[in-house]
């Protein structure tokens, strides 16, 4: 008895012990890189889960450099970028501003051998209309002739999308819409070839041999919540990477990341991810002079409910904008690196107002602004966040020490991320901190992002300026672009000062440390953890 | 034997079928829209009806479920809503890595705990016992996060002898078993020790002893065996519990297995995802539990089943 189970408990010790070994041995020499080459190894908090850039609306490593797009928007320095020809070489806009023409690069090679051509540019704006593709960024285009019925299944393809010949493709709008081009270069512009994209049917943009684009990046291996790994594409028409490999491991403690950039198994870490280790870094002999900083073009800051009282009184909510000391703000929670905000939109965006007055500190007039509003003594009110947020829970405990100073009691309720999101399109959340990086350069992307009708109480501001809402309207389709930014200023200035309807915090830096062997590394213009790496340089 | 066995694989159908039905009606009564949370901070109201009109959201609940029920007694779990792959695929890409880190751990956690609870309670209120239940005792009590970055801190930064993270050949499963075995060890060891004293104080060890066998035969031969029934119970929920996924320690660690797939097909109020990630589960705790019984009977022959 005692042999037989002898032998049976040594056989299972061995069938383990193989188990495990083969098992882990296998999955190691796929990955194990091939000696000499450049890779790039950064790290990502969450798997970007689809490569379909049509199907996202965040996740963007992978679209950023394995696709193209008709026009690129590129960072020119620290927080400032152009519009620059992409996959289209040249560009006309009829006079009138509704009917463009792109004229496609020549010789531009999909991943595939095929050559890009003006119906696969057709097939992919058609493909993101196309209902059945079920697209989550159709908001870029849908201002193209024909896209509303196609979107709502009434039309087959999209009538104002034309090919006039293999490299020439007209595109009319229903009426203007100036930031056009710029949408255009936004990720969901990306451009797919025809051929690949409906082979692959389902699978595109999840298996690897089945994603093709015409980047400078090809996407050769994924292992979901592992790594994901794009390779130097030797036929890219700006010319060959310096880097040979993108290895991006998915790594979502930001603690084990920044250990792992220590010790070298990381290139870049990204100071998003854990905030509290700025000041390690920036003091460090070591990493100081390998911190790689840049504005973003982006704004931190409170959002109101109007809807909720007593924020339906316009002097509550402008006595909440002058409570905040956001000059403490900036330096004790977020080491100085940024700037005060003043308004909606952020420097580097086309349209900025650099002579907003701005919020100075000031407890006493909000104090006199509660008391003409009927409450000298405060109320009691909810800031919600997200439970896996330290950075924001830090801040609003400090907001909620800051408005207990005249009076108002601030509870914060954290939430699961999934009823925080679901709240908030309902309308019904009261108060919430979050930031917003622009995703194409104009002031549309911001100001009617938040306040047009549409959007207003999916973000749960509630405003209700009809005037100011029917101007944001009016604006997309202004041509003139002096004119256009002239009434985008005149309109945050009533969001923000009038209505008060906006709390402005801060434009803060986007800080990456990197090792010493890393060139090139730039933060990009709009200050996404996403970015496109193909400058980026490797020297041993 | 057989036919006990088909009773229980029977009477689990109900089970599975039970646990689907309530997961599915929690995920759709809790707030949360797996259309807002794939689009978060860019949400547009018209998108978002219009997609959740083409991917049947808006249809009645029980039209959903009896969809989804249909497609799995047809093999087909469905596409993840946010991912967009097949849920069967993600189950099967990320099993074979939980399978490893937890049978790694599992014989961390047996290979101390069992030889850890027969030393101390062969050997009670020595040092060695005291050392074994204070050992055991800071696993069970250090939270796995605590412990997991302690590790990589002194292991993989400071001396440099493993990688802190990731999963790209056997190195890198040490770190994640030995604290995810530590842990498990702690009770494995604190059950046996109890179990044996247990058992060494009955009549028929007595006998044994007075019969002049060796303290190694009487301990190993005759105490043991009757002593492992509760081991054995704690044991089976032990590999149950790992293999639905170590959350903490596979975020940890960035190891891509089935408990990171399970939280993040909550997180996204991802319903395919999950029913399909609750249905393997709830399948493997079937059988892990069946085993323990069968396991049962073996170690103590009193135990039969018709």
């Amino acid at each position: 008895m005692f042999v037989r189970n002898k032998w049976m408990v040594t056989l299972l010790v061995a069938l383990l012990v193989v188990t495990l070994i083969t098992g882990c041995g296998s999955k190691s020499a796929s990955k194990t890189p091939e000696s000499g080459e450049k890779i790039l190894t950064i790290a990502a908090i969450t798997d970007p889960g689809t490569g379909d850039v049509q199907l996202t609306t965040e996740e963007y490593l992978i679209p950023l450099n394995i696709y193209d797009r008709l026009v690129e928007a590129v960072t020119t320095e620290p927080g400032k970028s152009e519009l620059v020809p992409g996959l289209a070489e040249k560009w006309e806009i009829s006079p009138d501003g509704k009917v463009y023409t792109f004229y496609i690069r020549k010789g531009v090679k999909f991943h595939n051998g095929e050559e890009l051509k003006a119906d696969d540019v057709l097939y992919t704006f058609d493909r993101m209309l196309d209902p059945k593709t079920k697209a989550l960024n159709t908001d870029f285009l849908d201002m193209i002739d024909g896209a509303k019925e196609r979107m709502e299944g009434q039309a087959d393809s999209t009538r104002g999308m034309k090919v006039i010949d293999d490299y020439t493709i007209e595109i009319t709008l229903v009426e203007p819409f100036a930031p056009f081009i710029a949408c255009l270069s936004t990720p969901a512009g990306s451009i797919y070839n025809r051929k690949a994209t409906e082979t692959a049917g389902l699978d595109f943009g999840v298996k690897p041999e089945l994603t093709i684009g015409t980047g400078p990046f090809m996407l050769t291996d994924w292992t979901y919540n592992d790594q994901v790994i794009l390779s130097a594409n030797p036929d890219y028409f700006r010319g060959k990477p310096d880097i040979d490999k993108i290895v991006t491991k998915i790594i979502p403690d930001a603690e084990t990341q920044r250990m792992m950039f220590e010790k070298g198994e990381l290139d870049a870490f990204d100071c998003d991810n854990a905030r509290s280790q700025i000041p390690y870094f920036l003091k460090s002999e070591k990493w100081k002079d390998h911190i790689v900083s840049g504005p973003r073009v982006g704004t931190y800051y409170y959002h109101i409910n109007q809807a909720v009282k007593p924020f339906d009184d316009v002097r509550v909510r402008r006595a909440v904008q002058y409570a905040l000391d956001r000059q403490l703000l900036l330096d004790t929670l977020y080491y100085g690196t940024g700037t005060i905000a003043k308004g909606i939109m952020a420097p580097g965006l086309a349209g900025y107002n650099p002579d907003l007055p701005g919020f100075p500190y000031n407890k006493e007039k909000a104090k006199t602004l509660l008391t003409e509003a009927g409450y000298p003594d405060g109320f009691q009110m909810q800031i919600t966040q997200t439970v896996d947020s330290p950075s924001t829970l830090k801040l609003n405990e400090a907001v909620q020490a800051m408005l207990a100073e005249i009076g108002i009691k601030v509870e914060i309720v954290q939430m699961d991320e999934a009823a925080w999101f679901g709240t908030r399109r309902e309308g019904k959340l009261p108060m919430y901190h979050t930031n917003w990086s622009a995703d194409f350069n104009d002031p549309d992307n911001f100001i009617y992002t938040f306040f047009a009708t549409k959007n207003s109480v999916a973000r749960s501001f509630n405003y209700g300026n009809k005037h100011v809402q029917a101007e944001l309207e009016r604006a997309r389709t202004m041509i003139v672009p002096e004119e256009r930014y002239a009434l985008y200023r005149e309109l945050e200035e009533t969001i923000v000062y009038e209505d008060a309807a906006w709390i402005p915090l801060f434009h803060l830096n986007h800080l990456f440390v990197v090792q010493p062997r890393v060139k090139n590394f730039k933060v990009s213009w709009n200050g996404w953890s996403n970015m496109p790496y193909y400058e980026v340089r490797i020297e041993e | 034997m057989g036919r006990y066995i088909l009773k229980r694989i029977l009477v689990s159908i109900p089970v599975v079928i039970g646990i689907t039905i309530i997961t599915f009606y929690l995920l759709n009564v809790v707030p949360g829209d797996p259309v807002v949370l794939m689009m978060k901070e860019h949400i547009s109201p018209d998108v978002l009806e219009r997609v959740k009109a083409e991917m049947n959201l808006n249809d009645p609940l029980y039209v959903r479920y009896m969809k989804f029920i249909w497609g799995a007694l047809h093999g087909d779990l469905g596409r993840s809503y946010k991912l967009k792959r097949d849920v069967a695929d993600l189950i099967v890409e990320a099993f074979p890595n939980t399978i490893i880190l937890s049978f790694s751990a599992i014989i961390i956690a047996w290979g101390i705990g069992i030889p850890a609870g027969i030393i101390s309670a062969v050997k009670q209120y020595s040092f060695i016992d005291n050392f074994f239940m204070g050992f055991t005792l800071l696993g069970v009590s250090m939270p796995i996060f605590w412990s997991a970055i302690i590790m990589q801190y002194i292991f993989g930064l400071k001396l440099n002898l493993l990688p802190i993270s990731g999963f790209s050949g056997p190195e890198y499963i040490i770190m994640p078993a030995i604290v995810l075995g530590w842990s498990s060890a702690a009770s494995i060891a604190r059950l046996t020790r109890s179990s044996l004293l247990e058992v060494i104080r009955t009549d028929y060890i007595r006998t044994a002893r007075a019969k002049g066998l060796m303290e190694k035969q009487v301990v190993f031969y005759h105490a043991l065996k009757n002593s492992m029934l509760p081991v054995v119970t704690v044991m089976a929920i032990q590999v149950a519990s790992l293999l639905s996924g170590a959350v903490i320690t596979e975020s940890v660690f960035g190891i891509p297995g089935i408990g990171r797939v399970c939280v993040n097909a909550i997180q996204n109020r991802d319903m395919p995802l999950l029913q399909g990630s609750v249905m393997f589960t709830v399948g493997l705790v079937i059988i892990g539990n069946l085993v323990a019984d069968i396991a049962y009977s073996y170690l103590d022959p009193r135990i039969k089943y018709d």
